[in-house]
């Protein structure tokens, strides 16, 4: 459909107004209309070489005009680093930006952790939660500015199972699910005290078992558990 | 492991940990058959043999004083007669009539054989006969016929054939007569050092049945059994709550002689009622109502609509070791490797590196590098993709491969167990840090015999933290602190 349509939509709009688009050279035009074709997604810089067929330092010379009269911008996405530009109408999407969790290109680790704690708390107050209960729980307590979506707090609670401070359980419909249908998933604290930490295993609990060196380590070695410095402290009282 | 234990084994010991046996081979001139006398060491035996500390422990807490030392002597000894039981008892107590003594090892020698701690020894020299050939070519018939599908190994063949039938195994019958006549010639002198004597000898000991010896050694199956429940129970109270640990505990116990396998994977069906009854026996079990046993079952996975209940002891199993790797995780490469780690086994199949990063909020620089560390030290599995489209695009795909994992982990337990007990060694050489020794041995003695277990199936007491000894250690800091004040 753009094919047909493309070419002469873009002639009236130069016919109709003298935009900056008329002053663009051919090389110019080229590079815009592939990045103008890339939409929310832009492209990165060295795609776009590739895309124009164009050598280098042309393909730069253009960018430039090109950011100089405002008819591109550069985004960061989530992959920091990686120069990539976008037609100037267009919103970068959630799948280059990383989505809501991302501010500038990295992630908003302080928000995440923020939220993370409230829902926790939530669910550790209410003893079981669905996600839709939590969802308006923490909507409720206006302790955010901002809405969040269902899907968000699924995203968050899925991260404090993974944390396993909370899991996955499905309603049986009795004791404390009794208000919650049956076979539903919910989320409850692992532990009773709700500090959430996991128990440390036997293996974890002697230097050798945490030791990142253990396959260098030998009897009589360079490292030994002889001369090894985990166990002094270990044994240091 | 072999490098990281030898054993020197004797001809006293070996008796302990290995069988011989005999073996039918068609060899000579016109195919005459001959039976060879064959040596084998059962290397999980002598595992065992890191364990004894623990079952010592066992025997004492369920059993008495009296029954541990007859244990010991079993340990010590390997087999025994319980004449040579009765003497051993004999000579360590002065005083009392012979006949009082003997009465009184008599009872708890039955103790020990009724909570099945002890049993027969498997039969001498068992015959072996030579793998069929239509067992051979047939080969995928012979698996198909084993429960688990794995090719029975020659050490599998050899102790199911010395295997006694069960109702001997723990059946004390014929000792009531005399039963060492045999051996009177040979007192003093060790069991193992009996097995020195010509085959000859042996046959006569074992062959006529008037002169019938039963040698008993200490039942490694059960123990395993007995740590394998508890390793359960002790987890399901941590996990779920105490009732779901009580009705665990006295389903387990009521069954603990019927279980076919040691490693069982689930628990013998009961009804109802009989749990209901079993959980009556226990003091805390007694307030229990017909509802809460039946709430506890529930959590721990059963159906209410069930006519028998039996638990799902793989998956408590399964679940114990995924945390026990999981900590290592944990304290080993941090808090988003061990959310990874824990996406990437839940799953249980490949994600891609930009997925995990999204799925556990890790930033997509870090990513690769996090996955990259576990993968190096053999803790994930990697597989790259590359797709060719416009231009080249290579994916990096990550999974946790369980089975091989479980193993490395395995091993690396074993080499941390061995760095432990290097490390006593050399403290103990060194006599400095004396108030480590007694946590290196705590350790030695109690964890890490167990967390090896774990893996084995069977471990439990992990929850006995540092916390407990190190109350000794405060008291001994201070009173090393105080020597130091009173030499300056
Ligand atoms: S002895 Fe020390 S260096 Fe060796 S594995 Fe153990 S903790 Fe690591």
């Amino acid at each position: 459909m753009s094919r047909f349509q493309g070419p002469s939509s873009l002639k009236r709009k130069q016919q109709e107004s003298s935009s900056p688009l008329d002053s663009l050279s051919e090389q110019e035009r080229t590079v815009y209309n592939v990045i103008k074709s890339k939409q929310d997604m832009g492209i990165w810089s060295r795609d776009l070489k590739r895309e124009t067929n164009l050598l280098d330092n042309i393909v730069n010379k253009c960018m430039k005009i090109l950011l100089a009269k405002k008819l591109i911008k550069e985004v960061v996405t989530k992959n920091k680093g990686k120069k990539h530009f976008m037609a100037a109408e267009f919103e970068p999407s959630k799948e280059i930006t990383g989505g809501n969790w991302y501010v500038d290109g990295s992630l908003d680790t302080e928000f995440i952790n923020l939220l993370k704690d409230q829902c926790f708390k939530w669910i550790y107050k209410m003893r079981v939660a669905t996600s839709e209960g939590l969802s308006d729980a923490i909507r409720r307590s206006g302790i955010f500015k901002v809405e969040f979506t269902s899907q968000q707090i699924e995203e968050i609670v899925r991260a404090l199972v993974l944390d396993n401070k909370i899991e996955e359980v499905n309603s049986n419909g009795m004791g404390e699910f009794d208000y919650i249908p049956v076979g539903k998933v919910c989320y409850k604290c692992i532990s009773s005290e709700g500090k959430g930490e996991p128990k440390l295993g036997a293996m974890a609990s002697i230097p050798c078992g945490v030791c990142t060196r253990i396959s260098e380590c030998a009897p009589d070695g360079v490292i030994s558990p002889k001369t090894c410095i985990y166990y002094e402290k270990w044994l240091d009282f | 492991m072999g490098t990281l234990f030898s054993f020197r084994i004797t001809s006293k010991n070996f008796s302990n940990w290995g069988y011989s046996f005999k073996l039918q081979q068609a060899t000579g001139a016109g195919g005459n058959e001959v039976k060879v006398t064959q040596y084998l060491a059962v290397f999980s035996n002598i595992l065992h043999r890191l364990r004894f500390p623990k079952f010592l422990a066992i025997v004492s807490q369920e059993l008495d004083k009296d029954c541990e030392e007859i244990f010991e002597g079993l340990i010590q000894h390997g087999r025994l007669t319980l004449d040579q039981i009765c003497d051993r008892a004999g000579s360590d107590k002065s005083g009392g009539g012979d006949s009082t003594v003997r009465a009184a090892v008599r009872e708890n020698f039955n103790k020990l054989l009724n909570a099945r701690f002890i049993e027969r020894c498997p039969a001498p020299e068992p015959f072996l006969e030579p793998p069929t050939e239509t067992k051979s070519s047939n080969k995928r018939g012979a698996k198909s016929a084993k429960l688990d599908g794995a090719p029975e190994t020659e050490e599998q063949r050899i102790i199911a054939a010395a295997a006694p039938i069960e109702v001997l195994r723990f059946s004390n019958l014929a000792t009531s007569g005399t039963d060492f006549d045999a051996d009177e010639d040979v007192s003093g002198s060790s069991v193992g050092e009996k097995r020195k004597h010509g085959s000859l000898e042996l046959n006569e000991e074992h062959g006529s049945k008037d002169k019938e010896v039963i040698l008993w050694r200490v039942n490694f199956e059960e123990f395993i059994r007995c740590l394998r429940h508890k390793a359960c129970i002790e987890n399901v109270r941590a996990r779920l709550d105490d009732g779901a640990a009580i009705v665990l505990k006295a389903m387990l116990d009521a069954t603990r002689s019927i279980e076919k396998k040691v490693r069982t994977e689930n628990s013998v069906p009961l009804s109802m009622n009989t749990i209901f009854e079993e959980v009556m026996k226990s003091e805390i079990g007694r307030s229990f109502t017909l509802d809460r046993v039946r709430a506890s079952l529930v959590q721990l996975g059963c159906s209410p609509s069930d006519e028998t209940y039996s638990i799902d002891l793989k998956k408590i199993i399964e679940l114990a070791q995924n945390e026990e790797v999981e900590s290592i995780v944990l304290k080993r490469y941090g808090r988003d490797a061990y959310r990874m780690f824990r996406l990437l086994s839940k799953s249980g199949h490949l994600l891609e590196t930009d997925k995990i990063a999204d799925m556990t909020f890790v930033e997509k620089k870090e990513t690769p590098k996090i996955l990259n560390k576990l993968w190096q030290d053999e803790y994930l599995h990697m597989e790259k993709l590359v797709v060719t489209a416009t231009r080249q695009v290579s994916f990096l795909l990550w999974k946790v491969n369980k089975p091989i994992l479980w193993d490395h982990v395995l091993d690396e337990m074993y080499h941390a167990a061995l760095n432990l007990n290097q490390r006593l060694i050399y403290e103990q050489e060194q006599k400095e840090n004396w108030a480590g020794i007694p946590q290196l041995e705590y350790y030695r003695c109690h964890e890490w015999v167990l967390f090896v277990f774990w893996f084995e199936m069977a471990q439990y007491l992990v929850q006995v933290p540092k916390k407990k000894i190190c109350s000794v250690f405060v008291i001994r800091k201070l009173q090393r602190a105080a020597m130091k004040g009173k030499e300056t």
